[in-house]
């Protein structure tokens, strides 16, 4: 390729970089701001770091603490939660040849891009009607409406990679289909499984509808701890940041993690990365 | 042995039906309880249960009392808006990345970062950046020229939608990118290396084989991302909570004002069986028109 073209790619991907990452990257540097400069133009890219918005948010008084723990107790159960049923419910789809096979994965995907907001108004009233208004469980099993079809969707992509013939092989050898299911498919398929764990994981911290719908105070999680700041004696900008930096990390070092699975788990396994 | 052939008949239908039913289960008792209640006068603020049997006003009052007709142009343009932008925008990086020049695999790696964030903390990010006195966007704007109105993009009615839309494309155009790229990956290259003999220029062959060949993988994303802008919540939620007036109220944003700001839950059951109708229609024409040949 001429040097021309190159410098020309590289121009115009550095334009994508600065558009794609620079709010982020902001975004970042305002958490560690002084609430007071928070404004400040022309914009400064060198000042005094300050921890106080992290410490006000997370330490004293520290009110977004216990919602850092919520968003781990909720999308950790939502995520153990949806697994049993995502596993035998892939293998089902993935081994077996039957009637109907297509029409039941464009039912699972249905669920996936159907508005949660129609789900949660009912939800909510159902939620106090058995008493478990505001409680985490409520928040668990409602999730479950997105985490199983897409935990279904792309377990099954990982299983469709374990040869069939392993498993034969272990039936030849007298095991059961069960047995055949621990010893052969669970190992083998070990790494999709971790990987749709971490991505159901992250689809359950970042989503906001169900739990400002079903949670009480004690119970909301770190993204709808955000938007209480939105107070109507002013927005603390520096608090907001905190948080929602807080609230960022844990998806993006897991999309780095996962790396060339990535396309895989955000097309729910229809595209192999 | 009949028992166990017809018990392995059988097994993979078991398999199945726990995550079918307790889905259904999830799913059917917000469906049957809309519908029930979409026929009933019920607000929470007067009382915890439905007051009286009050026929078809819910549905007319749907159109009424809410924005709906707005509210689904809104959503609609949004749709269609975002997802086209997004997925040319995606399209043009993703023909970049496949330069394979060096340093393209970290900044491949790099570019996800937008669509990780919570729709919820994309908002926010760029309400601070879009704040029409001192956010770092208008000042930009205003230094180049541009004009920038009075009260934000944001607090305009002409510009809210638009900006919602942009911060939706600047979070999902990342996704297309890389998953196109690995769509172009996917491109067996001894049919452009064909092409070429036959003498195909750049554009002929990115316009004749390139994307047929993408079509699939094209077309399982405009469904999926068209569908998540249709339900955009959480970014109307916290850019504009569907203002200036109703000019970026959508669908979703609707739904939540009435239930669980408004708790008119007799008139959000009948808005929502409307909205579920409309959903519907538009995956079901769209499964019939674009995936008529494909089986998963």
């Amino acid at each position: 390729m001429e040097t021309r073209h190159k410098v020309a790619i590289y121009a115009m991907m550095a334009l994508v970089m600065i558009f794609f990452l620079g709010p982020i990257f902001w975004f970042i540097l305002l958490a560690f701001r002084h609430p007071s400069e928070a404004y400040t133009l022309p914009p400064q890219l060198f000042f005094e770091p300050y921890l106080g918005n992290f410490g006000d948010t997370f330490v004293d008084p520290g009110n977004n603490a216990p919602q850092l723990l919520s968003s781990v107790i909720v999308s950790t159960g939502a995520t153990l939660l949806s697994l049993p049923f995502a596993l035998a419910a892939a293998y089902a789809l993935s081994r077996f040849a039957m009637r109907g096979k297509e029409f039941i994965m464009n039912w699972y995907i249905s669920l996936l891009i159907a508005p949660p907001i129609v789900f949660v108004i009912p939800y909510f009233i159902l939620m106090s009607r058995i008493g478990w208004a505001g409680s985490y469980r409520a928040m668990i099993v409602t999730l479950q409406t997105l985490a199983i079809p897409f935990s279904v969707w792309l377990l099954k992509s990982f299983m469709d990679e374990v040869p069939l013939d392993l498993e034969e092989a272990a039936w030849v050898d007298g095991a059961g289909r069960f047995a055949a299911f621990i010893r052969i498919i669970i190992p083998l398929a070990l790494p999709g499984i971790i990987v749709t764990s971490m991505f159901t994981f992250v689809f359950s911290w970042n989503n906001v509808i169900f739990p400002l719908a079903l949670s009480k105070q004690s119970t909301t999680t770190l993204p709808v701890g955000t938007i209480s700041f939105f107070a109507s004696t002013g927005v603390y900008w520096g608090h907001i940041a905190a948080t929602a930096v807080v609230a960022m990390l844990p998806p993006m070092i897991i999309f780095l993690l996962l790396g060339r699975y990535v396309v895989r788990g955000l097309t729910f396994g229809a595209v192999k990365g | 042995m009949p028992n166990r052939y017809t018990f392995q008949r059988r097994l993979p239908y078991l398999l199945l039906a726990p995550s079918v039913i307790v889905l259904l289960a999830l799913i059917l008792y917000p469906l049957a309880f809309a519908l029930r209640n979409s026929f009933w006068f019920w607000n929470l603020q007067m009382g915890p249960a439905p007051l009286y049997y009050s026929g078809l006003d819910n549905y007319r009052m749907v159109f009424q009392v809410t924005p709906f007709a707005v509210a689904l142009k809104n959503t609609l343009l949004l749709g269609f808006l975002g997802t086209c932008a997004q997925f040319w925008f995606g399209m043009g990086i993703a023909l970049l990345l496949h330069t394979h020049l060096r340093g393209m695999g970290l900044m491949r790696a790099l570019l996800i970062m937008p669509t990780t964030l919570a729709p919820v903390v994309a908002g926010f990010l760029f309400r601070y950046l879009l704040e029409p006195k001192g956010g770092v966007l208008p000042w930009m704007l205003e230094g180049i020229g541009f004009p920038v109105p009075p009260q934000g993009f944001l607090g305009n009615a002409n510009t809210a939608l638009f900006s919602i839309g942009l911060v939706d494309t600047w979070q999902w155009t990342p996704f297309f990118a890389i998953v196109l790229y690995a769509g172009l990956l996917s491109i067996n290259e001894e049919i452009k290396e064909a092409a070429q003999v036959d003498g195909a220029s750049g554009w002929r062959m990115f316009w004749s084989i390139t994307l047929p060949l993408l079509r699939p993988i094209a077309a399982f994303l405009v469904m999926i991302r068209f569908m998540q802008l249709f339900n955009s919540f959480d970014l109307v939620f916290v850019l504009t909570s569907g203002g200036p007036g109703t000019a970026s109220r959508t669908l979703s944003f609707n739904l939540y004002r009435e239930g669980l700001v408004n708790y008119n839950i007799g008139l959000t059951a009948a808005m929502t069986w409307l909205v579920v109708i409309i959903v519907s229609v538009i995956i079901n024409l769209y499964l019939f028109f674009i995936y008529r040949k494909r089986e998963w």
